[in-house]
């Protein structure tokens, strides 16, 4: 429970490193949410931040 | 985002998180994935549930497992460890249908004033515009990045 309360509380999160899930990095599980974040981006610039 | 989340676990880039949602529905494993766009630095958050059996991703299914909230603040603490490890990244959010395109924008009105204090966060309009983003407009996607 104290990890659960941690996390729950915490902005920054803590996250529990899985070396089994290395192999889905760069992997595309969503290709059409790709496809369709590419497409809205090529409409517009993006907005500049304002600082 | 001081919400019941639930406890996820991601590969050491943190641009492909895990968890399990558990609920009436039984336990179902979700994941979310920051996408490289074509953009340099833009990254996509998609998330689905993975379905065991298909051995597969389903980014269209409506888990109903009662969490929806505790979901999406689960996701939502996906972006800060994800800003955290990729600080100059901006990441774009697209629902895969409009009711979780208004999920989106739910989950962010609701967070705004924490939010915005760490973010700052565009939508983009129907007349294909990034704006700042503004309580109670439409947008179909969101750009997200650290202030």
């Amino acid at each position: 429970m104290t990890t659960i309360s941690k996390l729950n509380n915490s902005k920054i999160p803590i996250v529990p490193i899985d070396k089994r899930l290395e192999k889905y990095r760069g992997k595309v599980l969503f290709p059409e949410k790709l496809a369709k974040a590419n497409e809205i981006l090529a409409k517009a610039p993006i907005p500049k931040l304002k600082k | 985002m001081n919400k019941a989340k639930y406890q996820y676990r991601a590969e050491n880039h943190f641009e492909y998180f895990e968890f399990y949602s558990e609920g009436p529905k039984g336990v179902i494993k979700k994941v979310v994935e920051y996408q490289k766009t074509s953009n340099k630095n833009i990254y996509n958050l998609a998330f689905g549930d993975y379905d065991e059996m298909a051995k597969g991703i389903d980014d269209l299914s409506i888990t109903n497992n009662g969490d929806s909230l505790k979901v999406l603040a689960t996701v939502a603490s996906t972006v800060y460890a994800f800003i955290e490890k990729h600080p100059k990244a901006m990441i774009i959010a697209t629902g895969s249908t409009s009711v979780r395109t208004r999920l989106y924008r739910m989950g962010i009105t609701n967070n705004l004033n924490e939010i915005s204090n760490d973010f700052a966060i565009f939508g983009f309009t129907k007349d294909e515009n990034w704006v700042e983003f503004e309580i109670g407009e439409d947008y179909e996607a969101f750009l997200v990045t650290k202030k």
